[in-house]
């Protein structure tokens, strides 16, 4: 399979929609993260949503390129429901805004996860990058 | 009032190499010394999701599944979090009415840097 094409994100546009992105979080994977981030806590069969939003945003980044310099500046999570190990997430996002301040280019970007047609979580994240001729 | 215990973790490189591994972030900031020392952060620094996950696991362990499925999050990044730091993670009650209960957070280190803030809110 031919990986996705990936573009800098200081070279897309606001309004820049991506492609859908499929996936989903395996029992293991979600035991895996919440491993890592040392979190104990019991979720049952649910999957943590920061772990929707960080995998959503790892499945965003096979379409982004992040110039060296980039810095995720901000993040912003509204959870509606809750969704479960192994369950098919579709992810949608777009690039909501776009400004450019001393050389940097400040990107949203806004995506929302859903599972069978019903809404996961929405998330908006900032990431200020080096514009082209930084 | 809606009481949050804190959350204290140290983030050691072996945690931050475990997490870009389980979240599929492998940008070299995070993960390559040789790569973080020519940055402006003069070493690696943790994935900024990986210090959010302080707050959220601190607001799942004070609201359960209604944070799982109504919890929102609204912070800024601040300020790196150098691999081998401690992070606390903290709420207090900005405002509770019927409508529910809005916290303002924050992740801070070991020397007192404030490196998340923002805010956390748990709709009724």
């Amino acid at each position: 399979m031919t990986p996705p094409t990936r573009t800098s994100i200081a070279a897309l546009p606001r309004g820049h929609e991506f492609e859908p992105a499929t996936f989903t979080l395996p029992g293991a994977q979600v035991r895996a993260y919440l491993d890592a981030a040392g979190d104990a806590g019991d979720y049952g069969a649910h999957v943590p949503p920061l772990a929707v939003a960080a995998l959503g945003l790892a499945a965003l980044q096979e379409r982004i390129a992040l110039p060296e310099g980039s810095l995720h500046t901000g993040q912003e999570v509204d959870h509606t429901s809750a969704a479960r190990t192994g369950e098919a997430l579709t992810l949608t996002g777009r690039i909501a805004q776009r400004s450019e301040r001393q050389g940097f280019v400040i990107s949203v970007i806004e995506f929302e996860v859903s599972a069978g047609g019903r809404r996961v979580l929405g998330a908006r994240t900032t990431i200020m990058a080096p514009g082209e001729g930084a | 009032m809606s009481a949050v215990a804190p959350v204290t973790r140290a983030l050691p490189q072996s945690r931050i190499d475990a997490y870009a591994d389980a979240a599929g972030d492998h940008n070299p900031v995070h993960i390559d010394a040789a790569f973080a020392a020519t940055t402006p952060f003069g070493g690696t620094i943790a994935h900024g999701m990986l210090v959010l996950a302080l707050i959220a696991e601190m607001m799942h362990a004070a609201h359960g599944e209604a944070w799982v499925a109504r919890g929102r999050l609204k912070v800024r990044f601040k300020a790196p979090t150098r691999a081998g730091d401690t992070i606390t993670a903290s709420a207090t009650v900005a405002r509770e009415g019927d409508e529910g209960v809005e916290y303002a957070v924050q992740c801070a280190n070991e020397r007192g840097e404030t490196v998340i803030e923002g805010r956390a809110t748990v709709p009724a």
